[in-house]
């Protein structure tokens, strides 16, 4: 409390326990971001895992027979591709946020939106054409089963994004680049701020994955 | 920062304006439990159409079922009908449309008397007492159809039940049992407690919280449909190709059972962030009562170790319905692979179970004997010694399999190893028995029926680390007993000791003492004349779940199933006495009756809306006892600027933003 | 023995100079009825601990739960001692309302607890692994490529699970497949487990073997019978409806009552054998169907090889 302007004393301890409060719940956000992605981490390692073992076992030579037409690969890429340019432009357009300009986050997040749902489009087009028996191989099967998964989580993942944009609008520009007259509204604007940095983390995490699952599943099978 | 002060009630996360309250709607149309079963129906319905839609052209393996898919869909869409039907999906909803949404703690009809137990209640509290009826239900189901297990068991070959009919209860008892049980103690006491425990007026994610707890009779609903699609032949493990290779009933199986693991991670998520983000000013981590400590352990297995239990099951149902051969060994799967995945699982989950009992007779013991807590950070070292091995030990549930021989003696050692931080935890009781003044009330009894049974559970667990050992041992009714004695003995009991200690907190009224004592002695000794000879009758070769076995056991059979009937009916005298006090007899507890230092019992049973009129300040631990100048375990009337102090000038998420 | 009696020292310790000396009582509570129960086991119950010494592999068993028994009895014993004494003696008497004193840890015991403990695991361990080792594989299924083996030719018996029975088939014999488990005494045999359809486990208790039969893997397990007589197979994985009813009876005879047995079995199921699919270590199962329709057609009847015989129960 000494290297802050606040003046602490002179706080209502209404305004102290809120102001606790909202510190404890942008630290939530922070924590529970990091804690999904161990979360998620573990689930997807259940497909990697699946993936390594049958692929290291090849049981009957049917991890993936010659016979086996792959995955498009034009296709993965597009998503694994959109993925990335989507966590990009959103990494790229927060650091847009952060020095107070609110209306290029807000054009660049509906373009990170929209490429992640093409993403999710794209994969379930892919899902429902795909040029294997989901049962033909090992490789089919982790292939057939991991994306589903993905596919899901990536599409909620954009419905956060969705729900950032339509936070973000009752906001005053001017609030991210002064503290707001109130405390209301500058908690606002801090947990907006602490949700979008939780956000970017996540989507970014999800990218690694996607261009992970990518290298399995259209590189190196 | 020269801003002006306003005394406004901050409002729940998401940050929107406080709206204006709801325009009040007539009570049939207001989310409940009746438009939750209504959006179930609906759900179910659809799913399954949808599910013979999709599946009408759709390729098919040799030998599979083809009327999976439906059966999946609909009870998945049934879930989701279920939790739309509550309201789950409204403050979502209103975000992504970017109206206000409101403070649910200021929602006028959430305190409403009893109907709020049919809510989706975003108070912690609630939620907690739901937990705690919805458990005891579970358990008890779960029960019956133990007793009927050991009713076929009476004798070894005329049937009461036909081999079907036997499958089906041993399949409903174990996972029932299996996965409803994780819940046991983070769902009712955790959520409740641990709250009030560090100081906290609120939960991290009191909506994720009450989403973990209406998953969980959604989870039961469906496993317990699974007898009206034949059951399943394939016990609580589910082992890969029986378990693909089952009738419809393994459906509701996979689809219950990955519910369930959905429901511990959501709980165990929100237990974390509220652990580590919203302690009160003052409770450090060397402050934290052990319980909090057990359930911190316990929900970081939840949240690391149930998605693996989510993939495994989802690899179940895709491989049963869009036909996948993540298990099918001849199509480039293997069977193992579901051994792999589950056992990860499976083997901190017995953890999952064990934690939260070591936990409570922790808390308790302090208060009985009298003393500080022996070794504080040696119990939370024993604790989190055991939450990082239990990740390491899984193959050996796999001894006999043919999987890994090499990696055997690895396995072994680990095994053995997690019996050091399991020991702290009884060298933590013992050291604070010495010189003790021991209370022999009720919850200190279950406490120590749980040290007994977890001891000859947990001797009994390193016969079974050893190979050799083990291969006599694996798959008999000695691994049965062993895990009975550790869950049914450790947990249970631990549970019972929480529940008569923690119920007169949680409810303002006092549990009968007398017949707690009935209750006790009864569930102890007939705990251990049912599991006890279970050791020799596995030792003596009998495997488990079958419902034949060599008649010259018939004898110690038989004084085994009628044991495990009057520890039946010890748990009916528990839930008579559970009724009658809190429903007829009502006798109002105040205050402290334990004269514990525990935070939880410095304010009212039960404690005020928002539990503390003020945020409180810790000022020492939580076990002073012995200490006559020790100060007060906290202030719960801080003076002004001191809560403050604890937040300001410390970083924040925001400053990253 | 040792290393449990040592475990006595910790509960002495915090132990205050006036009053009776509590640690010092407990010992000497604990000392003979460790010994005692230490005494019983190793000398009355170990030589009837299950499960038997009929092969290598059961015996070994046995030594191996009656040593972890030895070394058990004193951990729980001491245990049960200090509960049972504190609960007596330090139980809460009439009016005294007074807290107890406030000792929050000693490091002395807690690093000699630790220690203890550690001592007997790390033991333990390298016990376990010895034993696994000297029994080669202790009985217990090794996979496809087992890691310990006996030497010489072990006699090669593939146990077959499916639902809901065990065969058998002897590939130095010609492959015939019997529903009869006959092996010689004095002899090392190798048992190759497999299944047709869910996993079974095969669990020979007399012979202290279990190998988990799975469908496509051929699970080897080891052992050496030592004395003739019966022993009972039963199925100790949960594997379907009939699981319960999974079991059958093996018989170990002598090394010529065996080749006598094996030789007139041999010629006796030559036509079943001829039916059969080639020796293999695993087996296709959609190839059942084609096999039964094959002995329907020989008019081969009774148990002899048959895959699904008609008076079994339908799949669940």
């Amino acid at each position: 409390m000494t290297q802050t302007s606040a003046e602490p004393a002179g706080l209502s301890p209404e305004a102290e326990e809120a102001g606790f409060y909202h510190e404890a719940a942008l630290n939530a956000t922070w924590t529970g971001a990091r804690l999904a992605m161990g979360a998620l981490s573990f689930g997807f390692g259940a497909f990697v895992f699946a993936y390594f073992y049958l692929r290291s076992l090849n049981s009957h030579g049917r991890w993936y027979p010659s016979t086996l037409t792959g995955p498009h690969l034009w296709a993965g890429t597009l998503i694994m591709g959109l993925i990335v340019v989507s966590a990009a432009v959103q990494t790229a357009v927060l650091q847009r946020i952060k020095a107070g300009h609110k209306t290029a986050w807000q054009r660049g997040a509906l373009v990170a939106l929209v490429l992640g749902l093409a993403a999710v489009g794209l994969q379930i087009w892919e899902l429902l054409n795909l040029p294997f028996f989901p049962g033909a191989a090992g490789f089919a099967s982790v292939f057939t089963g991991f994306y589903p998964v993905y596919l899901v989580i990536a599409l909620m993942a954009m419905i956060w994004l969705e729900m950032l944009i339509m936070r973000c609008r009752p906001i005053a520009e001017i609030s991210f680049v002064e503290q707001p007259p109130t405390f209301v509204e500058a908690f606002a604007v801090q947990r907006f701020q602490a949700a979008l940095s939780a956000f970017t983390v996540v989507w970014n995490y999800l990218a690694a994955t996607a261009v992970v699952a990518w290298v399995l599943f259209y590189l190196v099978h | 920062m020269a801003i002006d002060i306003q005394p406004e009630k901050v409002k729940g996360p998401g940050g929107r304006e406080p709206g204006a309250s709801r325009p009040a709607r007539p009570w049939w149309l207001r989310p409940a439990i009746h438009t939750a079963v209504a959006g179930a129906v609906i759900g179910y319905v659809v799913g399954h159409w949808l599910g013979n839609f999709l599946g009408s052209n759709y390729q098919q393996l040799p030998l599979s079922d083809s009327s999976d898919l439906p059966i999946v869909l609909g009870y998945l869409l049934a879930v989701v009908g279920w939790i739309a039907g509550l309201g789950v999906f409204n403050d979502p909803l209103r975000q992504m449309t970017g109206r206000p949404v409101p403070v649910e703690e200021e929602d006028a009809s959430a305190a409403a008397g009893l109907a709020r137990y049919f809510r989706y209640s975003l108070d912690h509290k609630v939620v907690g007492i739901q937990y705690l009826v919805g458990m005891i239900i579970y358990f008890c189901t779960a029960g019956l159809f133990a007793m009927a297990i050991r009713a076929e068991l009476l004798s070894p070959a005329y049937h009461i039940f036909s081999s079907s009919t036997y499958v089906e209860l041993v399949g409903e008892h174990g996972t029932m049992m299996m996965m409803l049980m994780s819940s046991l103690v983070v769902g009712p006491f955790g959520n409740y407690l641990v709250p009030i425990m560090i100081g906290s007026k609120r939960v991290a994610f009191p909506r994720i919280e009450a989403l973990s707890f209406w998953l969980t009779p959604a989870a039961f609903l469906i496993l317990f449909s699974s007898l009206m699609l034949g059951g399943f032949p394939f016990g609580w493990t589910g082992y890969a190709p029986l378990s693909i290779q089952a009738t419809q009933g393994a459906d509701s199986y996979a689809v219950a059972f990955g519910l369930m693991g959905i429901s511990i991670i959501l709980a165990g998520f929100n237990i974390i962030v509220t652990v580590i983000c919203y302690r009160a000013p003052g409770m450090r981590w060397s402050r934290l009562p052990m319980f909090v400590w057990s359930m911190l352990a316990t929900s970081v297995l939840m949240v690391l170790a149930a998605p693996v239990l989510v993939g495994g099951m989802y690899m179940i149902i895709t491989d049963r319905t869009v036909q996948t051969a993540f298990f099918a060994d001849q199509l480039g799967g293997s069977s193992y692979l579901y051994q792999n995945l589950f056992w990860f699982f499976g083997h901190p989950e017995v953890y999952i179970l064990a934690l939260p009992g070591f936990g409570i007779v922790s808390e308790i013991i302090p208060v009985f004997c009298r003393k500080p807590l022996f070794g504080y950070k040696t119990a939370a070292a024993g604790m989190i010694g055991v939450t990082v091995l239990s990740f390491f030990v899984w193959q050996h549930h796999l001894f006999d399999s043919g999987l890994n021989p090499d990696m055997r003696p690895l396995f072994m050692l680990t095994t053995e190893l997690i019996s050091i931080p399991t020991g702290l935890i009884y060298l933590v009781a013992m050291g604070t028995f010495w010189k003790a003044k021991i209370r022999f009330t009720v919850p200190m009894l279950f406490a120590l029926g749980m040290y007994f049974n977890f001891l000859i559970g947990g001797i009994s667990g390193v016969f079974l680390s050893d190979v050799p050992a083990d291969t006599t041992e694996h798959g008999s009714f000695f691994v049965m007993a062993h895990f009975h004695y550790t869950i049914m003995g450790g947990l249970i009991f631990a549970f019972m000791a929480g529940v008569y200690y923690w119920l007169p907190k949680m409810m303002g009224i006092k549990l009968n003492q007398t017949i707690g004592k009935i209750h006790f002695w009864t569930m102890f000794i007939f705990f251990n004349s049912t599991f006890l000879p279970l050791f020799a009758v596995g030792l003596a070769g009998q495997p488990r779940r079958v419902f034949e076995y060599a008649s010259n056991l018939q004898t110690i059979n038989d004084w085994v199933s009628i044991s495990a009937f009057c520890l039946g009916g010890s748990i009916l005298i528990f839930v008579i006495n559970f009724v009658w006090s809190t429903v007829i007899a009502r006798e109002r507890e105040e205050g402290n009756p334990w004269q514990s230092r525990g935070l939880e019992w410095q304010v009212a049973s039960p404690p005020p809306p928002g539990n503390f009129a003020r945020i409180p300040v810790v000022l020492s631990g939580p076990y002073e006892y012995g200490t006559p100048g020790a100060p007060p375990v906290a202030d719960l009337n801080p003076p002004a600027g001191v809560v403050a102090a604890a937040f300001t000038g410390a970083p924040t998420a925001a400053a990253e933003a | 023995m040792s290393a449990a009696a040592d475990a006595a020292p910790p509960p002495a310790a915090p132990a205050a100079p006036a009053g009776p000396n509590h640690g010092l009582r407990i010992f000497l509570l604990w000392l003979p009825l460790a010994v005692i129960a230490d005494l019983v086991i190793w000398i009355v119950w170990g030589p009837h601990l299950p499960p038997g010494t009929m092969s290598s592999s059961a015996a070994n068993q046995q030594f191996d739960i009656k040593v972890m028994a030895v070394l058990a009895a004193p951990v729980m014993i001491f245990v049960l001692t200090y509960f049972g004494y504190a609960l007596i003696v330090w139980r809460q008497r009439d009016g005294d309302t007074e807290d107890g004193p406030a000792l929050h840890g000693n490091s002395r015991v807690q690093a000699s607890w630790i220690t203890i403990t550690s001592v007997i695991v790390l033991f333990l361990a390298v016990f376990g692994t010895v034993e696994l080792k000297i029994a080669n594989g202790a009985g217990a299924g090794e996979g496809p490529s087992p890691i310990w083996k006996p030497g010489g030719a072990p006699l090669q018996v593939q146990v077959i699970g499916q639902q809901w029975k065990f065969t058998y088939r002897y590939p130095q014999f010609g492959g015939f497949e019997t529903t009869q488990l006959v092996l010689p005494e004095g002899q090392w045999v190798a048992f190759h487990v497999t299944s047709l359809d869910v996993i079974h486990s095969f669990w020979a208790y007399q012979l202290g073997v279990k190998a988990d039969a799975n469908p496509g893997v051929d699970n080897v397990a080891y052992t050496k019978p030592e004395h003739t007589g019966g022993f009972v197979v039963r199925c100790s994985e949960l594997c379907g409806l009939w699981h319960g009813a999974m079991f059958d009876y093996g018989r170990v005879v002598s090394m010529s009552a065996f080749r006598t047995w094996a030789a007139s079995t041999r010629v006796q199921l030559a036509a079943v054998t001829r039916i059969l699919p080639p020796y293999a270590t695993t087996y296709d199962p959609t190839v059942v169907p084609q096999i039964n329709k094959a002995m329907a057609k020989a008019g081969i009847g009774g148990a002899n090889g048959y895959y699904y015989p008609p008076q079994d129960p339908v799949q669940p």
